[in-house]
């Protein structure tokens, strides 16, 4: 029991708790500057909650995401919008992130030579793995069989081989073999927030989302989807993108802080075992 | 009961040398040491580690003793140093909490923390507000105020935690002549009636010179120069330490170089017309 | 852990200190509504959300929007709610259309557009749906327009919310001002340095990292110094905190936060689980 209580406690220092209102505000300030200045069909509404996951660990991390729909749904001048429910896609995102933190997953792991060209050639085949299965689905090559129309199996293959390239790209570029870790933390948590998503998204709002995303929606049930598959499809589509790209910024951050700053928080030490001074 | 600093050494966190290099320093209830030194000497360090927050919070290791009343900081939670020693950073606005809607609730921040009954609470705070003469701006937004006014309020709120230690760094940077000559007044009457002990760091040496017994001379991180504030200041090497000599020491030494006779000159009179 | 200091007495003593602060400082709330202790208000808007989205049919959504409507006009914040209203357009169109037209497996046809088919389910679906969320935005808009951040959180925290919740919600509200003007900032400084901010999807992608780099970088060089000034205020004390601010409560409204509460969650039960199916 203590070292439960230890293990919350640990990760609620009077640090963490200065980092996380300042996380707060950079998810509901960048979240509405990407949305609504850049105009991109993606969220960038995590980097705080991820970040706070990745140094603080799991509970810090799900409550800077609880707290930041809320606060961004309900608070005065801030307040409004549709986002409030989705606290608990939220939640499990920065629940995720501490996991990751935990496993050291955005720890800079230099390579060089054999070894990124085979981390290069290993995300390329974790590609392929992934899209033979879309293209044998006898759903994209019969009509017949229910299941999502055939053009979309064709995007998600397309999709999976174009991660792909850039992730071996970035591994090639950086010499950090991390890229690969963090591209699969971030597709995971996506897939995560995706499913966890859809039921909210299916009873809140009838499976739409008022973004451009929505066109998505409609096609799919033109398709024959029905609302929840639909949603999740929707869902599918922009959550593992919108994931991966937060993930690969926070990385890029973390990378650019001294170890000597990041060693002051509880999982910072997970962050920089292979960095110097 | 004093804060005593013997051989203290200190290092940050992940950095390769020492901030602080065997330094021996000695605040007594009611006296007032002044610290001057050219930037990134070790001041603000100093200032860290007397009070304890370095290495309890901020991470560093700590080498010799630094003691307060008796206690090594290094045993002693935040809070327990907080309620000892009061201590101003460089930058107000990030002094203060944030989340205070008036300034009457951002002095009474700290006093709440420490769980005190409301009526001393409140009763703190209106001293604050009287000794620093801000009682005009308490029902003001702390977010709202001028750099000048942010300094004024953030000295104040460590003031109404009624310290037996103070320990300020560029307590005045931001503060006109008047605010600064203000702060000075309140600060001498708070080591001659209240026995608060004081470490100022300040680039005004006219400041330290009318205010502090002693003034101390940091260079990367040592002690090189102590003594009284006329010798200290008075010494032609501060200038190469980057450190500018008070006016006082000044004008002495244009009269000197002009080939005037200074004898009747006293430092009475080149002390209000410094000022 | 014993009290370290004897001077220190953490008993706490509003009534009769109360007297000494100033009414600047109190700023006890009045008015029609606004009087109601904000946890009131809280579970008024919360229970509102939960019968909005989980009450199936007409009734749940209609009777929130009523009830909502009413309490706006009664605490004088009718004309505020257009805001709100006006921004859940853009998922209304959404839903109006993607629900009337496309709604799985209808066949009840009543007219034909072009390619596209408008069923009576969908349309029934569709104008649902937008209810509920019109009835939400306007629970979300009662609450934050008749709500004070600090009333809030010094309530929560006379009921043991814990010092550290109640400051990083404080502290997370205040901070979101002063992020969006340095965002801007920075968001014309590259600019000028060739940010596309309405060009191809690309660049305004390669946009995001000068973006969000300088800005949480600033953000986060803060938190050293922020942290050593809050432990230098005490702020990890193990003292209850002194309670400075009273928001009023009684009650009768004890009664009906759980009324509300309870009431709420019988009633989504309810149709969930079909028992008491409302048109």
């Amino acid at each position: 029991m203590n070292a439960l209580k230890g293990w919350v406690a640990g990760q609620f220092t009077t640090r963490v708790i200065v980092l996380m209102p300042i996380a707060i505000a950079i998810n509901i300030v960048l979240g509405y500057t990407v949305q609504t200045i850049l105009k991109l069909p993606i969220y960038l509404d995590s980097i705080g909650t991820i970040l706070v996951g990745v140094l603080a660990g799991p509970l810090a991390g799900a409550l800077t995401g609880i707290l930041s729909n809320l606060i961004w749904q309900y608070a005065p001048v801030i307040g409004g919008g549709t986002i409030g429910p989705f606290a608990i896609t939220a939640g499990v995102i920065g629940l995720l992130a501490g996991i990751w933190g935990q496993l050291a997953v955005y720890r800079s792991r230099p390579a060089s030579g054999t070894q990124l060209i085979l981390a290069a050639i290993a995300a390329g085949v974790i590609a392929v793995v992934v899209v033979i299965p879309i293209l044998n689905n006898p759903a994209y090559t019969d009509p017949n069989v229910g299941g999502y129309p055939s053009w979309v199996y064709t995007a998600a293959a397309v999709i999976a081989v174009v991660v792909a390239v850039v992730v071996a790209g970035f591994i090639y570029v950086r010499r950090d073999l991390a890229g690969l870790w963090v591209a699969v933390a971030g597709v995971l948590t996506g897939i995560v927030a995706a499913f966890v998503s859809a039921p909210i998204s299916a009873i809140a709002f009838g499976g739409v989302t008022g973004g451009g995303t929505d066109l998505l929606v409609a096609a799919l049930r033109q398709g024959g989807s029905d609302v929840i598959h639909a949603s999740l499809g929707q869902g599918l589509f922009s959550d593992p993108i919108d994931k991966t790209i937060t993930s690969f910024v926070v990385f890029i951050i973390l990378s650019g802080l001294s170890p000597r700053l990041l060693a002051r928080f509880p999982l910072g030490e997970r962050l920089t075992g292979n960095r110097a001074a | 009961m004093t804060i005593r600093l013997a051989g203290a050494t200190y290092r940050y966190a992940g950095a390769r040398s020492n901030a602080l290099d065997g330094v021996d320093l000695e605040l007594a209830p009611g006296s007032v040491i002044g610290v001057v030194g050219a930037n990134e000497a070790g001041k603000s360090t100093l200032c860290l580690v007397a009070s304890g927050l370095a290495p309890v919070v901020v991470a560093g290791s700590l080498g010799g003793s630094v003691t307060i009343d008796g206690r090594k900081t290094i045993t002693m939670r935040p809070h327990e140093l907080a309620q000892r020693c009061g201590i101003l950073l460089q930058n107000p606005e990030a002094q203060l909490s944030g989340t205070a809607v008036t300034v009457f609730e951002e002095l009474a921040f700290g006093p709440r923390n420490l769980g005190l009954p409301l009526g001393s609470v409140v009763e703190r705070v209106e001293a604050s507000l009287e000794t620093l003469a801000i009682a005009h701006l308490a029902a003001r937004d702390p977010a709202r105020l001028s750099g000048g006014q942010a300094q004024l309020v953030a000295l104040a709120a460590i003031l109404a935690l009624r310290p037996a230690y103070l320990i300020l760094d560029e307590p005045t940077s931001q503060l006109d002549p008047q605010g600064t000559r203000l702060v000075g007044d309140a600060l001498r009457r708070l080591a001659a009636e209240n026995r608060t002990g004081i470490l100022v760091v300040e680039h005004k040496t006219n400041l330290l010179d009318r205010l502090t017994d002693s003034v101390v001379l940091i260079d990367e991180g040592r002690v090189v120069r102590e003594g009284p504030a006329a010798e200290v200041l008075g010494d032609p090497a501060l200038a190469a330490l980057g450190v500018e000599p008070p006016p006082r020491a000044r004008i002495r030494a244009a009269i000197a170089a002009a080939g005037l006779d200074g004898t009747g000159v006293t430092d009475a009179l080149l002390l209000e017309l410094a000022s | 852990m014993p009290p370290d200091d004897a001077s220190v007495s953490s008993i706490t003593d509003p009534g009769s200190g109360t007297a000494h602060v100033p009414a600047y400082v109190l700023r006890v709330p009045t008015g029609p509504y606004r009087s109601l202790n904000p946890l009131t208000r809280f579970v008024i808007a919360i229970a509102s959300a939960a019968v909005a989205f989980g009450v199936r049919g007409w009734t749940g959504p209609l009777a929130v929007l009523a009830l909502t409507a009413a309490l706006a006009l009664y605490a004088g914040v009718a004309r505020s709610l257009r805001r709100f209203v006006l921004a859940t357009i853009p998922i209304v169109v959404s839903i109006l259309f993607i629900n009337a037209f496309l709604y799985p497996g209808a066949t009840d046809v009543l007219a034909r557009i072009g390619p596209f088919a408008a069923t009576g389910t969908g349309v029934t679906v569709a104008l649902q749906a937008t209810l509920r969320v019109v009835a939400f935005a306007l629970s979300v808009a009662l609450f934050s327009l008749t709500t004070a951040t600090d009333d809030f959180l010094a309530d929560l925290e006379n009921r043991g919310a814990g010092r550290r919740l109640t400051f990083i919600i404080g502290s997370a509200i205040g901070t979101v001002p002063a992020m969006a003007t340095r965002v801007t900032e920075i968001v014309e400084a590259q600019r000028a340095r060739g940010l596309d901010t309405e060009g191809s999807v690309r660049r305004r992608i390669r946009g995001i990292v000068p973006l969000a780099g300088p800005m949480v970088f600033g953000a986060l060089s803060e938190v050293e110094e922020r942290t050593v000034a809050l432990e230098a205020r005490g702020f990890s004390a193990p003292a209850r905190r002194t309670v400075m601010r009273v928001l009023p409560d009684d009650g009768a409204q004890r009664a009906l936060r759980w009324l509300l509460g309870l009431g709420s969650l019988v009633a989504v039960a309810a149709s969930i689980t079909g028992r008491f199916p409302l048109p």
